[in-house]
């Protein structure tokens, strides 16, 4: 049972404030992604549960056991850095190897474990190369290579995938899900793609300026984001917020008042809001269509296929984006209607928090 | 890269590192004319490049004028040797905290063995002499040795640090994750990756040991059996006259071995040298 608890986790370096109170319960064989824009204190935070870093105060427990003072090889960890960390002078052999020579271990259990890594990782046949000479998907089996030897209970990943192209990206995408699966460990994965946090997470943590925004599934934070910032970072093409004032509250919902006079009654909770207040109401872009709604200039549409991509400005210089059907007739340079279900709709008050959507898909698990 | 220069432009670059190069070498020929040529016509002739009289009698006969030479040569290069190896043992782990460590008054030393290096070898000469003659170690080898070390040092340090510090820190770190102490690290991890760094900074300090070693031999030694070179070419200089072209011979049959090495490190250097300027 490899859980892995955060318990009131700060740091500061110096007199900055990296990370501000993080309280994290990761279950067994969970994989878990920290998604974030750059300095938001993702790398900080795993190098903390990794040993590599000293949490200023809080703790940190795996499989219960308060581990906050413990050195990495003791705490039951395994580290993919961005870099891979690849021993440049060493073979791909001993690269793998090195954990296990670091622990003595005799030549043939070592010779036995990193075939079996390499078995995994499909890297028979490049034992005996340097790093140098092989591809960059290949260095990064490798230096997973090097940390599945050791059976660590937890996986620790640093934007494993980030010097990778796309293509190999995706491919890499897949074959760390089937590795999670295959090896039944818990992993922590950190990454600013949300692409790679929706498709390959369990949980996602979205982190900001050193705090947690949400702790969800993918869905849960695609369906109910709790603040602003997560509306608009989960999501491509990022979410529309329309600012709009309250007209009535009720207990069907919250009725506002669009830019361009267009009235709506939307069905989340309003019990905090007050008549003329601020709020945004915050729309997907795939929950748009052409309707009577709002009204945007098109200045530039992009025909992906299936899907036509809409870019424009409402008469107030607000951007609008909407992802139409492929076929849409629409033009660059003509006025669009655009409306959407009030269902779809997510509402922020003025501090970025959400107002609870009513009819939204429940709460996964 | 492309090759643009016109011929002419060429020409003048030949040209221009050719009369650089004899600038630098000019007292090597010499050495080797006067090393070339008898006695007798030293002091005659006028300057020419080639002269019939060439004969590499002078390298016969300066094993018979100096019997030691050949013990002279030795202890040359053996104390050379000896600063270098000692040298290193310290240096290493030394740069390397400098490198990786954080502890107080880091800073301060290593301005601190800057300074040293300010004073040469000269200045300290007589105090040294004293601490020496305590430690009982005047007329051994010790005395060429243990002043060589203690001046080469800081050069050393200032010079393998900053090779260090290019050396990833994620490479160390991920050692850490996986066990490895710091000198397990350092054993396996950063000193294979740091030898084209390791072979410029031991080529450094080869050289200043080699160019030291006179200062302490004339000032701190006077048993001839343990004498460098430098210090044993006097024996040239007799009551009589000086016999120069024996003395030339000696020394640069001393400095042939040395050359040899550092033709065969040259590859080693150049690489050494910039390494880390290109990322690769
Ligand atoms: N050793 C350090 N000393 C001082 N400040 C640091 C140190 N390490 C990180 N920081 C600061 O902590 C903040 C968070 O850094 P961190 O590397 O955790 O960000 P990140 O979320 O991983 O960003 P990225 O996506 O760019 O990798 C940054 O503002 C950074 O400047
Ligand atoms: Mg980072």
């Amino acid at each position: 049972m490899a859980t892995l608890d955060l318990q009131t986790i700060t740091k500061s370096f110096g007199s900055a404030s990296v990370l501000t109170g993080i309280d994290l319960a990761i279950r067994d064989k969970e994989f878990v992604v920290f998604v974030g824009p750059s300095g938001c204190g993702k790398s900080t935070l795993l190098r903390i549960i990794a040993g590599l870093e000293a949490a200023t105060t809080g703790r940190i427990l795996i499989e219960g056991v308060d581990v906050s003072m413990a050195a990495p090889v003791d705490r039951g960890i395994a580290m993919v850095f961005q870099s891979y960390a690849l021993y440049p002078h060493l073979s791909v052999y001993e690269n793998i190897a090195f954990p296990l020579r670091v622990a003595k271990l005799p030549e043939a259990e070592v010779k036995a474990k990193v075939g079996r890594a390499a078995d995994i990782l499909q890297l028979n046949d490049k034992l005996g190369l340097k790093p140098g000479q092989l591809s960059g998907g290949q260095r990064q089996r490798v230096a997973i290579g090097r940390s599945i030897v050791r059976n660590p209970k937890v996986f620790l990943f640093d934007e494993p995938l980030s010097n990778l192209d796309a293509a190999l990206r995706g491919e890499m995408r897949v074959e760390l899900s089937a590795l999670q699966r295959q090896l039944d460990a818990t992993m922590v994965y950190v990454t600013h793609d949300q692409i790679e946090a929706m498709t390959m997470a369990h949980r996602i943590v979205v982190l900001n300026k050193g705090r947690i925004e949400q702790f969800g599934t993918p869905m849960e934070l695609y369906h109910h984001p709790a603040t602003k910032f997560v509306a608009t970072f989960i999501g491509q093409p990022n979410m529309n917020l329309i600012p709009a004032t309250v007209v009535d509250t009720g207990a069907e919902g919250l009725t506002v008042d669009l830019p361009g006079g267009t009235r709506m009654t939307l069905p989340v909770d309003a019990s905090a809001a007050r008549k003329g207040d601020a709020v945004e109401v915050g729309i997907r872009p795939e929950n748009l269509t052409l309707g009577q709604g709002v009204s945007m200039r098109l200045r530039v549409l992009e025909r992906l296929g299936g899907t036509a991509i809409a870019y424009g400005q409402m008469e107030d210089g607000l951007k609008l984006c909407a992802a139409l059907h492929g076929d849409a007739a629409v033009h660059e340079g003509e006025a669009v209607g655009l409306t959407f279900a009030s269902a779809d709709a997510h509402v922020f008050d003025a501090t970025g928090q959400v107002m609870r959507r009513q009819q939204a898909p429940a709460r996964a698990a | 890269m492309i090759d643009r220069l016109s011929l002419l432009q060429k020409l003048g670059v030949y040209a221009a590192t050719f009369v650089f190069l004899l600038f630098l070498l000019m007292p090597f020929i010499e050495m080797l004319r006067v090393s070339l040529r008898p006695m007798s016509h030293l002091m005659t002739a006028d300057f020419t490049w080639w002269s019939e009289d060439f004969s590499l009698q002078a390298y016969r006969d300066m094993w018979v004028t100096v019997p030691l030479l050949g013990r002279y040569i030795f202890n040359s290069i053996f104390i050379a040797v000896s600063v270098t190896a000692i040298t290193m043992v310290v240096v290493i782990p030394a740069a390397y905290a400098y490198a990786r460590l954080e502890f107080p008054f880091k800073a301060l030393s290593l301005g601190g063995f800057l300074a040293v290096n300010m004073f040469t070898g000269a200045v300290l000469l007589i105090p040294l002499y004293r601490v020496l003659r305590s430690l009982g170690m005047l007329n051994t080898y010790w005395a060429m040795i243990v002043p060589g070390v203690a001046f080469l040092i800081p050069t050393g340090i200032w010079l393998l640090r900053s090779y260090l510090e290019k050396i990833p820190r994620e490479l160390e770190e991920a050692a850490f994750v996986d066990g490895a102490s710091r000198l397990y690290t350092l054993r396996r991890v950063v000193i294979p990756l740091a030898v084209p760094g390791l072979i410029v900074v031991g080529t450094a300090v080869f050289i200043g040991a080699y160019a030291q070693q006179f200062l302490f031999a004339i000032t701190f030694n006077n048993v001839r059996e343990i004498q460098p070179l430098p210090a044993g070419l006097f024996e040239f200089i007799g009551y009589q006259d000086t016999t120069w072209n024996e003395m030339m011979a000696a020394a640069l049959t001393g400095v042939l071995p040395v050359m040899l090495l550092f033709l065969f490190l040259q590859k080693y250097l150049v690489a050494g040298l910039t390494a880390g300027a290109v990322k690769e």
